[in-house]
């Protein structure tokens, strides 16, 4: 998902978290459609608009929290609303848990935008999800930078849960991350 | 031989330890009872404790019956076999329409605790299961960490201890801390399956 650079004073990236709309369609086709994005994701890049638009419309909009990524820098030469990357915590059957998962663009990688939204949306779903006290994160077992980035977030490793998933017709082992309600708040 | 929970050697006598399935008798859902209204059982368990025979044949009935794999455990003496507890296993989640996990729970009555009984259930569901889904992959099961006897009886039946998951499941309205353990096809249970005897202690 994401080559981290080495973290440098003043340069953590401004990042706002809105709710999606169906006019972010054409800015979600950007990581969507990306395989070098999707890799590690269990399903397929998208190939069609309207099958983002159908996704958006049935998936995204009736979410309990999911959110659009967008960058508050200037001169990136998107507009400071364009998401660049998307984010959700999905409650479990369990109430007291729930998945987090994060995903941006390609263009945004190794600027640390992954883990400041990591960071907001931990902190903004404790608040907004009643009950859950969890949020946990799954990640392959090779994607050493999505395991960076939920270490920088504050994420506590937890476990190697050994085929646990399929991505791409292959069993992988996923190592499994969590932040707890009353973890303290990593700045 | 089993081991009893303080490391004494059991009695001389051979442990027999069966599974079958459940069936709408009065005499399973009695004997469904001596666990599932027993506290100290239902301690580590979603459900409260039942008070009446009618929710243990209500629960067969709805619940187990139709069951992917729920199955009386039996042990003791006599034929047949008292029915001592449960266990069961259910298939999922599945990615993409395709199965390959799935995850067991076991209940037995207290007045059967320490005898290896739990053990060679659990052992015995493990090797039924993987022999009857060849698509199964992980086999998974998850133990309270104030629940010591039971992450011994995983790890004896030949479950991997993977690590602990923290406010993991609710647990009567509580956030529990969970161990998780597995058996994971080629990493575990190939060996098992080559052997000709059943494990030892």
């Amino acid at each position: 998902m994401e080559q981290e650079a080495p973290a440098q004073p003043g340069s953590v990236p401004a990042v706002t978290l809105r709710r999606f709309e169906l006019a972010d369609v054409d800015a979600m086709m950007e990581w969507a459609s990306d395989p070098e994005v999707t890799a590690f994701m269990t399903w397929d890049a998208y190939t069609s608009r309207e099958a983002v638009l159908a996704f958006l419309r049935d998936a995204v909009l009736p979410h309990p929290w999911f959110r659009a990524v967008c960058l508050g820098g200037v001169g990136d030469g998107h507009g400071p609303h364009r998401p660049v990357g998307a984010v959700s915590v999905t409650p479990t059957d369990d109430a007291c848990r729930a998945e987090l998962c994060v995903l941006l663009a390609r263009a945004h990688w190794g600027k640390g935008v992954a883990t400041a939204a990591v960071k907001r949306a931990v902190a903004a779903a404790f608040g907004d999800l009643l009950g859950v006290e969890r949020v946990e994160a799954v990640v392959d077992v090779d994607h050493a930078a999505a395991r960076r980035v939920l270490e920088k977030a504050g994420f506590q490793r937890e476990a190697v849960l050994r085929s646990y998933c399929v991505v791409k017709g292959r069993v992988r082992d996923m190592v499994v991350y969590s932040v707890i309600s009353t973890d303290p708040l990593v700045e | 031989m089993e081991v009893q929970q303080g490391g004494a050697p059991a009695p001389a006598a051979e442990l027999v330890v069966s599974l079958r399935e459940f069936t709408l008798s009065d005499a399973d859902a009695e004997a469904f009872m001596s666990w599932a209204s027993d506290p100290r059982v239902v301690r580590f368990q979603r459900r409260d404790a039942y008070e009446h025979v009618d929710q243990a044949r209500r629960y067969i009935a709805d619940h187990v019956l139709p069951h992917p794999w729920y199955r009386a455990i039996c042990a003791g003496a006599g034929a047949p076999l008292p029915v001592v507890g449960s266990i069961s296993v259910k298939p999922g989640p599945a990615e993409d329409g395709r199965l390959f996990r799935a995850s067991v729970g076991y209940r037995v009555a207290h007045a059967h605790w320490g005898r290896g009984v739990a053990t060679r259930a659990v052992r015995a569901a493990a090797e039924a299961v993987f022999a009857a889904w060849p698509w199964l992959l992980r086999l998974e099961a998850v133990a309270d960490v104030e629940n010591p006897a039971s992450q011994r009886v995983l790890e004896k039946a030949g479950f991997v201890r993977e690590g602990v998951l923290r406010k993991y499941i609710l647990l009567k309205g509580r956030p529990r801390d969970m161990v998780m353990f597995s058996i994971v096809v080629d990493a575990d249970t190939d060996r098992r399956r080559q052997q000709n005897k059943p494990d030892g202690p």
